[in-house]
């Protein structure tokens, strides 16, 4: 019973503080594309536009909701459920701190004992990425969903083109993982950072004093860069935004959406956002690790130390993704699908031929 | 106290409960104004009256596609244990934790052997459907 009361409010906060963190990311996100492109951006809702969210949030409430006639009512509704759940639930395996040995405890009153709080909904799952991967592609139904439920040609023809995009940059994603699996032996994810941490520090000739050279991103570039490619594919942003992009398609599958249900799939989306770079930091920028700290430190200011640090490692991709969303064109859609099959998975494959050749050469 | 899936299970009942209560609070009369008319009601086509119907045939690439995506996935599946169990027993030696399951180092060779050919056997797979043009989208 404790230990589900601890979840339960871990869930509570983790629901609170990503949902939160979309609203503010959306101005982050508002104010990096003004500042590319010269402009000064919301300023109007408080100092910074910080009350901007808010307003944002209100206006999706109050807004008309349209349902056309024309659309099969019960798809249409649970297109963007399915955005949305998907969404969130794939957080339930991702660490945001220190998880297991160096998680720090609590002391109940009452005599109830100690309780440790690892910094994961859901932690001891093996599966770790395979499930986050599981739950990603689930989210390939809420898009064919709304894009044929909408009965409407644009949404029709985005809703393919989505589909098939995101499918086909789920193979680069699984293949480009399986040479970080192959060195840590493990599909958890704190069973990775702990592998990187700890090889950082064990490096000959001095190297472990830098502390950094473990991380996924040193030992397997090749591998991260093909992640990177496809996880900006999966979550729909620019350069891959072709199942929404605005002058062909008008909003691709979610034309026929507004109001909340359309506010619904831009939560999926940034919150999706988000898990791929708690994903991204977690395998191949060593999660919390930084020189100086180890999965040895055991407490609370260690433990809330390594959180900031993960959350900020994580803070600079997603401003790394918007970046680069002002920065790099649309691709055409044959070059979307070159790309996928005939340069990732190719590479992909020859990438993890060439991990699994040397460690068989070096370790057994 | 159930498993270590207890949570995901709890987490999916309180993602449903966030979802569907954005569902029921953009549909209620309070919030925001319901006013149809007959033009609302239609699929949006750019400010025309739309021609057809939506429902229409495809291209059959999309369908090509998302075979050789299920056979390659199902292949994907496949590779992930081999990867987890390879080499953990080595692992387990360094201060990562212990891990309980991995491929003594006996049989090692001859699983490395196999998954090599079982790769040499899908890059073949892959190279068949690159060469019947599945992968052209021009």
């Amino acid at each position: 019973m404790l230990v589900l009361i601890g979840i339960v409010i871990k869930m509570l906060v983790v629901v609170g503080v990503t949902q939160g963190a979309v609203a503010y990311l959306i101005l982050v996100e508002r104010k990096v594309a003004a500042y590319a492109q010269d402009r000064i951006g919301p300023n109007r809702c408080g100092p910074f536009a910080l009350i901007q969210p808010l307003a944002d949030g209100a206006k999706m409430l109050l807004k008309e909701d349209v349902i056309p006639g024309y659309v099969n009512k019960p798809l249409y509704l649970l297109a963007p459920l399915i955005a949305i759940v998907t969404a969130t639930i794939g957080f339930a395996v991702v660490p945001f701190g220190p998880v297991g040995v160096s998680a720090p405890g609590v002391s109940l009153p009452f005599g109830m004992g100690d309780y440790k709080v690892d910094f994961q909904i859901a932690p001891a799952i093996d599966i770790g990425i395979v499930y986050v991967f599981a739950v990603g592609s689930l989210a390939v139904y809420a898009v064919i969903l709304a894009g044929w439920a909408s009965n409407n040609k644009y949404s029709f023809i985005g809703g393919l083109r989505s589909s098939a995009q995101l499918i086909s940059y789920e193979i680069p994603l699984g293949l480009s993982i399986l040479p970080t699996v192959l060195l840590a032996g493990s599909l958890d994810l704190n069973a990775i950072i702990n592998y990187q941490d700890a090889l950082g520090e064990s490096l000959p000739f001095g190297l472990g004093s830098l502390g950094f050279l473990g991380w996924g991103v040193f030992t397997c570039p090749i591998g991260f860069l093909i992640f990177l490619t496809s996880a900006f594919a999966e979550t729909n942003r620019l350069p891959f935004d072709l199942p929404e992009s605005e002058q062909e398609l008008i909003g691709g599958f979610h034309t026929e959406y507004s109001a909340m249900k359309f506010g619904m799939f831009f939560l999926g989306e940034y919150l999706h956002v988000i898990t791929v770079s708690f994903l991204t930091v977690v395998l191949f920028f060593g999660g919390w690790d930084l020189p100086g700290l180890s999965q040895e430190q055991v407490g609370w200011i260690p433990a809330l130390l390594k959180t900031g640090v993960l959350v900020g490692k994580v803070a600079l991709m997603i401003v790394f993704m918007m970046w680069i969303r002002w920065t790099l064109p649309r691709f055409r859609y044959d070059q979307l699908m070159d790309l996928a099959w005939k340069a990732l998975i190719p590479l992909a494959l020859v990438n993890l031929v060439a991990m699994m050749v040397f460690l068989q050469a070096t370790r057994s | 106290m159930g498993t270590e899936y207890t949570p995901i299970f709890v987490f999916l009942i309180l993602a449903i409960g966030v979802g569907s209560s954005m569902i029921i609070l953009s549909a209620s009369w309070l919030l925001n104004p319901k006013k149809t008319t007959r033009v609302k009601q239609m699929p949006y086509e750019s400010g025309m009256d739309p021609i057809g119907d939506a429902r229409q045939r495809f291209d059959v690439r999309f369908y090509l596609v998302a075979i050789v995506f299920l056979l390659f996935d199902v292949e994907l599946l496949f590779l992930y244990p081999w990867a987890v169990g390879q080499w953990s027993l080595d692992v387990a030696v360094a201060p990562t934790g212990a891990y309980l399951a991995g491929i003594p180092a006996l049989f090692r060779d001859l699983v490395f052997w196999e998954i090599f050919v079982f790769i040499l056997i899908l890059a073949g797979a892959f190279a068949y459907a690159w060469r019947k043009g599945v992968f052209e989208w021009r």
